[in-house]
């Protein structure tokens, strides 16, 4: 009695129950139909041995137990997706933030710069794969012909091609294309600071620098962390961008969770869907835990009211 | 007069520091647009070479011989059909979202922004099964599908924080003027929500575009395949016709470029719309 | 302690917009109280922010003890400012507010402590030291953006509007803490604000200003009695200036005037005070107080002069009422400042008096006042 009372009272009179659900209906039906059912799918495919034209075979934790404990290539795609997925942010959202207050100091021409550095980000990472593969070419590509031309010809590399310099090469790329994105969220932050209290740090004799540690960044808090939450959680998703560069390769030091995943899934010949599902479980899995963790860890103590 | 000197010497250092990221950032489009030009043998001989003569003749035999004209409509049915969707349906939900209080209001809400966090991993195998089962594995409807699911959260969650900030008046005032639900939503939310819905449409046409994952799972014949696809093909296919390769590229990459030139502003509103807090 | 000196300042935002600050020539003497009193967009705000160098200068000179700082950055400028927004640094402690300045211009750290205790001790700030701006009141952090300023020891204090976030009550209290500093202080302080009320109790000196250009600079009496302008007039004075169109004629040495059906002759004026006038209509100017219910008693019956007109409404405010007419033929109104017991009905014929020797006169074409030359 005491629950109809209380749900009658959220409800409220006469509420227009059918427009509620005429205006959600087609949202939820894709939500439910191609998010929720296919995660419940892949959770169920994970407790099984999937192959076409047999009955799903139950093994329990069996997947799991071979994925964690007797799977090289699973290991050493997630250490790499997560260097990938820590160090990457870092880079990422620290050189946005400096060329955002390099254009925040009202340069000349700050629209041409914020407009020229953002378009990388709205590029395809196929584009940006391919272009950059001519990039680090050995013969002929940018980055040897350049360190050449300074003399530097000992250094020049076969980039994609060395296991050690792989990983670092590709997240280069992935920063070319991010640092813009980010550059544009700092700036609009950096704008939106009350100005009185800028100007008080600069009667306080604030040169640039101190200025952006002591006050700007203290100030920023709030959307530093949440950048580097997305870009977290956008770096754990990587696939593109090594598919078309590495492939996974050389030697497994670029294979990510998803390039592993879709590589059991879909091409090789074991035909299993049961096992890449539980990879794809255990991925999802992690990001949540990450996820929470690093927001926990990273939580605002005290408001900043201006 | 040395302050002043101090301040000129930081300024240009400053931007020269500014024109070398330029330099970085934009440096590889140029370079690509100018390949775009000249044949396969000439950037052989000298990659970064000028092009001496401008051989525009190469993007018809992209477009035609290369097929990368049917890729582009490809690309190009998908992404309006599916921005065209995703506008209609996330600016219902959202509305209901905003507008109305009912008990599992924020609970939906939760369950739909959270997915944003999904990997594709843990979908994509559910998801060919689920579309080879009904016999949509291989069609641009299948595909069109996924997009709209994969999008959803993230418009919905801009679009439920524009609707929010209207203010209740409006909405008070039309119903006392005897207005339908519906027709609140398509005479008030949809025209002052405008903005934030151009915003998110142009959001997920960028991704939609460029997205590769589900389109490589999902289909399968040439004829099919978005931009994305027709590029890597390409790359297998002809990776040594750097010339031919760096056309596709220049297709594939023009229509964005064209926008960003007259939009750039929205364009880049549209892209961190999720992001500034 | 410093002179601040303006010649000639002004400032020009792009766009073909005429200038915010427009040949402002002003000199702060040592130790003074400057106010820069106007209305919104008068460019107060801009000539003290380009003598903190917040505002680039467009053309003119700035001086603060005789040397040019034109080009000299803020920070070097050694000048403190308190914000309309108090503008203090959210993430710190009060304590780190106060010492953030002087920690960045190398002060060694003792002689920061005392100084810090010092002031805080002085604006009651002891016991927030610890807390941060959110947790504070509004007029708490105000005083510890005033703490923020005194603890420099700066050569000039300037004040954006620092009291217009503050409710009523507590504007007058932080006021008269204003006041105490800088009787304590004797520091030369330039404070921006519209509000007349502070202007006439703080300052030495005001600045009328409007639309970029100074009006009117002297002591709040000085401004008060005698306002060089029209503008002056009805913006110094609360309710306003009682403003009317009148007629002067002058003959054997006595200047009349016409206003509003009455005909007297306006002691104190001589023929030459009328002599910028282009035509005999000239402006006439009462405070509401100089306007009575009944003359005076023993009051020289020159000096008074009655006009016959129709009450709109009586304003009782407790310790007085104002009282609102209707002057006959133009139908412009009047207000008047009466004992707390008048009444009026609407539309109740009434007789006022005006006291003559305080009548204003201005010229219509250019709104100056005509001074009296005559010793009354």
């Amino acid at each position: 009695m005491a629950l109809a009372k209380r749900w009658r009272a959220s409800v409220g009179e006469g509420q227009a129950w059918g427009a509620i659900m005429a205006f959600l209906l087609p949202a939820l039906l894709f939500f439910l139909l191609f998010t929720a059912y296919p995660i419940a799918k892949t959770i169920y495919n994970s407790f099984h041995i999937i192959r076409p034209n047999r009955p799903d075979e139950f093994v329990g934790f069996g997947n799991y137990a071979q994925v964690l404990f007797a799977d090289a290539y699973f290991t050493q795609s997630l250490v790499n997706t997560l260097i990938w997925a820590t160090v990457a942010p870092i880079v990422d959202v620290t050189l946005g933030l400096l060329l955002a207050a390099c254009l925040y100091a009202r340069l000349p021409c700050a629209r041409f710069f914020r407009v020229a550095w953002f378009s990388p980000v709205l590029i395809s990472y196929v584009v940006i794969g391919v272009l950059w593969l001519w990039i680090y070419n050995f013969d002929w590509g940018v980055v040897n012909t350049l360190l050449r031309a300074l003399g530097l010809g000992a250094w020049a590399h076969v980039w994609l091609g060395d296991p050690n310099t792989a990983l670092w090469a590709l997240i280069l790329v992935d920063a070319w294309k991010w640092v813009g994105f980010h550059m544009v969220v700092c700036l609009a932050a950096l704008s939106s600071l009350p100005r009185e209290v800028i100007e008080a740090a600069d009667l306080d004799n604030c040169g640039w620098f101190a200025k952006l540690v002591h006050i700007e960044i203290p100030m920023l808090k709030t959307t530093l962390v949440s950048l580097l939450i997305l870009a977290f959680i956008g770096k754990m998703k990587i696939f593109d961008l090594v598919w078309i560069m590495t492939k996974g390769g050389p030697l497994w030091s670029t294979e990510t969770l998803a390039t592993y995943t879709f590589k059991r899934a879909f091409e090789w010949s074991t035909l299993d869907l049961g096992y890449p599902s539980a990879i794809a479980v255990l991925s999802f899995v992690l990001v949540i835990v990450f996820v929470l963790a690093l927001s926990w860890l990273l939580r605002q103590r005290g408001r900043l009211e201006f | 007069m040395t302050l002043d000197f101090g301040r000129l010497f930081g300024r240009t250092l400053l931007l020269s520091v500014l024109a070398l990221y330029t330099a970085f950032a934009a440096g590889p489009f140029a370079w690509l647009a100018v390949m775009s030009l000249r044949t396969t043998s000439e950037i052989t001989a000298d990659p970064y070479a000028l092009p001496t003569i401008l051989h525009w003749e190469k993007y018809p035999q992209a477009w035609f011989d290369s097929n990368y004209g049917t890729y582009f409509w490809n690309s190009a049915i998908v992404t309006v059909a599916s921005v065209a969707l995703l506008s209609v349906c996330g600016a219902m939900a959202a509305h209901c979202l905003a507008r109305y209080r009912f008990p599992f209001n924020r609970l939906v809400f939760f369950l739909i922004f959270s997915a944003i966090i999904l990997p594709p991993q843990i979908t994509i195998i559910g998801i060919f099964q689920q579309l080879v089962q009904y016999g949509f594995y291989n069609t641009h409807l299948g595909l069109i599908l996924v997009y709209v699911a994969m999008q959803m959260p993230l418009t919905v969650y801009i679009l439920e924080g524009f609707f929010k900030r209207l203010p209740q008046d409006l909405f008070d005032a039309a119903r006392i003027d005897g207005y339908s639900d519906w027709e609140i939503f398509w005479r008030i939310t949809v025209p002052i929500g405008l903005p934030a819905i151009a915003t998110t449409a142009i959001l997920n046409m960028i991704y939609i575009w460029n997205e590769f994952l589900f389109a490589v799972v999902l289909l399968v014949d040439d004829n099919k395949r978005t931009l994305p696809l027709g590029i890597q093909r390409f790359m297998g296919d002809y990776l040594e016709d750097t010339g031919m390769l760096a056309t596709g590229l220049m297709i594939a990459v023009v229509p964005i470029i064209v926008a960003y030139v007259f939009f750039s502003e929205k364009m880049i509103q549209g892209m961190t719309a999720g992001a500034v807090k | 302690m410093a002179v601040v000196t303006l010649d000639r300042i002004s400032k020009r935002f792009g766009g073909g917009a005429p200038p915010a600050v427009d040949d402002v020539s002003l000199t702060v003497r040592d130790g003074e109280f400057m106010v820069l009193l106007g209305p919104s967009g008068c460019g107060k705000s801009t000539t003290l922010r380009m003598i903190a160098g917040l505002e680039s200068i467009t053309s003119g000179t700035l001086m603060i003890d005789g040397v040019v700082m034109n080009s000299v950055p803020a920070k070097s400028r050694d000048i403190a400012m308190v914000f309309q927004s108090y503008a203090l640094y959210p993430h710190m402690t009060v304590r780190d507010n106060l010492t953030f300045g002087l920690r960045r211009r190398a002060i060694d750290r003792a002689e920061i402590k005392r100084r810090v205790d010092a002031v805080a001790d002085m604006l009651g700030l002891t016991p927030y030291l610890d807390r941060r701006p959110y947790a504070l009141s509004g007029g708490q952090r105000q005083r510890v953006a005033l703490g923020r300023a005194v603890v420099r020891d700066p050569k000039v204090f300037l004040f954006d509007e620092p009291l217009s976030n503050l409710d009523a009550a507590l504007r007058v209290r932080t006021r008269n803490e204003l006041i105490r500093q800088y009787q304590r202080l004797r520091a030369t302080m330039i404070y921006v604000t519209h509000d007349q009320v502070e202007a006439m109790t703080m300052g030495t000196r005001i600045c009328v200003m409007n639309q970029g250009r100074i009006v009117q600079v002297g002591a709040p009496l000085e401004v008060y009695n005698n306002p060089a302008d029209t503008f002056v007039a009805s913006f110094i004075g609360n309710p306003p200036m009682n403003l009317m169109k009148a007629e002067l004629a002058s003959a054997s040495g006595v200047v009349a005037a016409r206003f509003a059906g009455v005909s007297a002759a306006l002691p104190g004026f001589g023929e030459r005070d009328l002599a910028p006038l282009a035509s005999p209509a000239a402006i006439i100017g009462f405070r509401p107080e100089d306007v009575y219910v009944a003359r005076p008693e023993g009051a020289d019956a020159a000096r008074f002069a009655s006009v016959r007109v129709a009450a709109l409404a009586a304003e009782p405010l407790g310790a007085e009422t104002l009282l609102v007419v209707s002057l006959s033929g133009e139908g412009e109104e009047l207000v008047a400042r009466v004992g707390r017991d008048v009444r009026a009905s609407a539309g109740e014929p009434i007789t006022l008096w005006l006291d003559l020797t305080q009548a204003h006169l201005f010229d219509p074409q250019t709104t100056r006042a005509l001074t009296r030359s005559i010793e009354t």
